[in-house]
């Protein structure tokens, strides 16, 4: 820490302090100073950019430029801040790109929405939002969203011919040299969900990969700027509906931290076996997806099965199986006035959970023909997992030791007992048992909180029908807070403003690791047959949903 | 041949009738069989334990638009889906169904019918890559290209594999054959036949060799582009030829129609069924293979294993049989 804070004093800053236990916040004065800060960084270890989030703040005319650097090795990270005028023309800065690849998609998407523009960005274009947006940047202050929709209205024809032109130059011809074929893989495909790929193939054989994101855009950061500090949580928790309860447990986290008030332990232990729940209802269908993309759908509808009975618990406990919204800041939404029959119904699911486990292991998982498929290939190091920020699983499958729930103990996590899991390949066989390997950690922790809960409750501490919510201010205070989670697929980073006396958040930043996951498709999948697509991209499980927020 | 008995031959057994509900059969069998694999329900509704589902389902098809692509070639796009089935269905007439039609011989009954039947079976792939062809479409032609390279890599073996029981009992009449197996032969022709139900997966396009209509990657291949009533008939072609291939394998390598007791169509039915099992077992428990796995698999083990295996039936043949 004391390193990181010589040499961010090296140059001109308006603050440096510690912000909780491995965070140093800093802002920088000249925005000019930033490349040079960035090196000095890298050379200390700080090699990833978690995300990039301009807040805009239009009463004082500048836009803040937040960088959220990790150090995955070391967990410790910095928390940069620059001010930019907020002028469209003025309105730019150095491209942190070139030092820190994990960036790049970060930097578009802020160029997208703040118009912040970033030089020497590779391939500075609009990226994410729909056509008719290009060039108004929505998440400004100042968009006006009912004259953006009566403008759409009016020229959709104008709007839709610029997609036709785009999908006519699908087809290359190189003249005499012969011809390259663009396979769109998506929208519309078996296997790919909302997104689209440019597959340029040659035969059989692929050259480049080319990812069109954007389809299930729902601005949802912008969303939850006009909900208040209650409603904001039906919008965190459609970033994905796979995993439902760890996004809004990080959001609440900001908000509770915001106002400063502390949750109650049975609470925190509730969001610990909320959490694994949605993390297993998550990792069942991606094991079952992975056998999906070839062409096996048996090993699905068994997962299916299962996670039946986990979402059965969340069911008897929010009244929703799949968008629950049963967390909330201050607690969890519900008391639980009969626990033990809840945790009857937990305790079925993860019976069920054992039951099959050892013929999945035995027919599924060491299928010869899944092995000649997925072993040694779509490889990838620990060294590209620092510099493209691969999280969670993928880079759990890499050997690499990071988890969220150890470096950074949230809700419960830190009186419970656990390790880190690891592969040690890193290719697409390991991506699918690390997988595995997660649901059992999960159930072993949903056990442990289980446990807890009951202690608590026999030694007269926690009363499950009352302690469930502590009491939020109505109005906030003016603060900003960082929280992040590990989510089911990787780090889950949010970024919470709020304004004095506000009632609802001034900026939200939602970071999700699809978002990486999606931009290494071009290095994992170029080079390979066609018939390796839905197999590598099946094993980084993506989800659009929070790829697009 | 009388012209009564050729219209039954052509319009009720073994011709149009007896292959359409051997259509609706298998299709309602699969579904069934691998929805109970899958821990599902699978038809349900529509006849006793939902047999009728499929009947409806190919005339829910046949009611549907057939749509042509404006940038498929009409003719080629909507005749290949008409010849397909008739290809298929013609070998029906060189297996000895039943000892009921012509003496338990073949309606055709002749001493080719080891050829005939290699042939006609691996004529089939070539129209489908034309469909293919025909759409005009980057994945069907695609999928066209794939059935292709797997149909020149898997007709090897099949061919090797057929000849096996043709090599031991000295005839290519498939009469002969069936009446000329025994337990001892059946034992010898144990590799060929394995090797004979390898390539059968392939030609088939079955699991683990459903590369050309891979959905996941190039989105059915040849089916992309079809719809209502030429998707019927492709589909109906696709279940002649399993009929087709199984019952040549078990008239080649396992007896026919004869059985214990008896000799009826109900011992071939039976062994058929069993064979469909196998394969919705293998459907239900195996990924999809690479396309350079599949051709790698064929040329450096499929291949040199049934050549291999003519030597062990020229051995059998010699020192076993001892002809």
């Amino acid at each position: 820490m004391e390193k990181l804070k010589n040499i961010l004093n090296k140059y001109e800053t308006e603050y440096v302090e510690d912000y909780k236990s491995n965070w140093v916040k800093a802002k920088l004065k000249n925005k000019e100073d930033l490349l040079n800060l960035i090196k000095d960084l890298k050379e200390a270890g700080v090699k990833t950019c978690s995300t990039v989030s301009p807040t805009d703040f239009i009463d004082d005319n500048k836009i803040e430029v937040n960088y959220f650097l990790e150090n995955l090795k070391d967990k410790k990270n910095v928390w940069l801040k620059v001010d930019l005028p907020r002028e469209l023309e003025n309105c730019e800065i150095d491209s942190i790109t070139p030092l820190m690849p994990s960036a790049k998609w970060h930097e578009l998407e802020a160029y997208s929405t703040y118009g912040v523009k970033f030089k020497g960005h590779p391939n500075l274009r609009y990226f994410l939002i729909s056509r008719d947006y290009y060039g108004k940047f929505p998440f400004r202050k100042d968009f006006d969203w009912k004259a953006h929709e009566k403008n759409l209205i009016e020229n959709v024809n104008s709007i839709s011919e610029e997609f036709f032109e785009e999908y006519e130059e699908n087809e290359e011809t190189f003249d005499k040299e012969g011809s390259r074929t663009v396979l769109n893989w998506g929208p519309t495909h078996p296997a790919s969900g909302p997104i689209r790929l440019k597959v340029y193939v040659n035969g059989e054989n692929i050259e480049k990969v080319d990812a069109d994101i954007g389809y299930v855009w729902r601005a949802l950061e912008n969303l939850a700027e006009r909900k208040d500090f209650i409603g904001t949580i039906v919008a965190v928790e459609r970033i994905c509906f796979m995993d439902n309860p760890n996004p809004m447990i990080c959001y609440s986290q900001a908000v509770e931290e915001i106002a400063g008030k502390e949750i109650t332990p049975f609470a925190k232990f509730m969001r610990v076996i909320l959490g694994e729940t949605g993390r297993i209802a998550s990792h069942l269908i991606s094991m079952g997806g992975f056998f999906g993309t070839m062409g096996l759908q048996t090993f699905l509808m068994w997962c299916l099965d299962v996670r039946e009975y986990f979402l059965d618990v969340l069911e008897d406990y929010s009244g929703a199986r799949i968008a629950t919204a049963c967390v909330e800041p201050g607690g969890v939404r519900y008391p639980l006035n009969d626990y033990k029959a809840w945790f009857e119904t937990l305790n079925k699911a993860i019976n069920e959970w054992e039951r099959v486990k050892d013929d999945i292991n035995d027919i599924f998982l060491k299928n010869p023909l899944m092995v000649s498929r997925a072993k040694d290939n779509g490889i990838f190091t620990k060294d590209d997992v620092e510099e493209f920020y691969l999280a969670g699983p993928i880079a759990r499958a890499s050997g690499f030791k990071t988890d969220v729930r150890i470096d950074e103990p949230y809700a419960g996590y830190g009186e419970l007992e656990m390790d880190y899991v690891t592969c040690e390949n890193g290719d697409a066989r390991d991506r699918l048992f690390i997988i595995v390997k997660e649901v059992n950690q999960s159930i072993d922790l949903i056990k442990q909180a289980m446990k807890k809960i009951e202690e608590g409750v026999e030694a007269g501490e926690m009363n499950p029908a009352k302690d469930h919510l502590v009491r939020m201010p109505r109005r906030m205070p003016a603060g900003e807070a960082v929280t992040r989670v590990e989510w089911a697929r990787g780090e889950m980073l949010m970024h919470l403003v709020t304004m004095d006396k506000s009632t609802s958040p001034y900026r939200l930043k939602l970071r999700a690791p699809s978002v990486n996951h999606t931009m290494v498709l071009d290095r994992l999948i170029s080079g390979k047959t066609l018939s390796d697509i839905p197999l590598l991209y099946g094993s980084m499980h993506i989800c659009q949903g929070d790829l697009d927020r | 041949m009388s012209v009564g008995a050729a219209l039954f031959y052509i319009f009720v057994f073994p011709g149009l009738l007896f292959l359409l509900l051997w259509t609706f059969f298998i299709f309602y069998f699969a579904r069934k069989t691998l929805a109970y694999v899958h821990k599902r329900v699978g038809p349900h509704f529509n006849g006793p334990g939902g047999s009728l589902q499929t009947v409806w389902d190919v005339f829910k098809l046949l009611t549907k638009e057939s749509i042509t692509p404006k940038s498929a070639d009409p003719y080629l796009f909507n005749i290949i889906p008409i010849i397909t089935p008739l290809v298929a269905a013609l070998p029906v007439i060189l297996i000895p169904w039943t000892p009921l039609i012509n003496h338990g011989h073949g309606i055709l009954d002749t001493n080719y019918g080891v050829l005939g039947l290699v042939v006609l079976i691996g004529v089939e792939p070539f129209l489908l890559f034309l469909t293919g062809f025909g759409s005009h479409n980057k994945y069907s032609f695609l999928g066209g290209m794939r059935i292709l390279s797997q149909m020149i890599s898997m007709e090897a073996p099949f061919f090797l594999a057929a000849l096996s029981p043709a090599l031991l009992f000295g005839t290519m009449n498939l009469y002969d054959i069936m009446y000329s197996n025994t337990y001892l032969t059946t034992l010898i022709l144990l590799p060929g036949a394995v090797i004979f139900i390898i390539t059968m997966l392939g030609i088939l396009e079955q699991p683990p060799f459903h590369i050309p209509d891979a959905e996941q990657e190039i989105v059915y291949g040849f089916y992309t582009e079809y719809a209502g009533t030429n998707y019927v008939l492709l589909k109906f072609a696709e279940f002649t030829e399993i009929l087709v291939v199984s019952a040549a394998a078990v008239t080649l390598f396992f007896g026919g129609f004869r059985g214990w007791g008896f000799d009826s169509f109900l011992w071939l039915f039976i062994k058929i069924v069993l064979l469909g099992i196998l394969m919705v077992a293998i459907r239900a428990s195996n990924p999809r293979l690479r396309l350079d796995q599949m051709l790698k698999f064929t040329w450096s083990w499929l291949t040199p294993l049934a050549i291999l295996n003519l030597v062990w039936i020229i051995f059998a043949k010699l020192y076993i049989l001892g002809v």
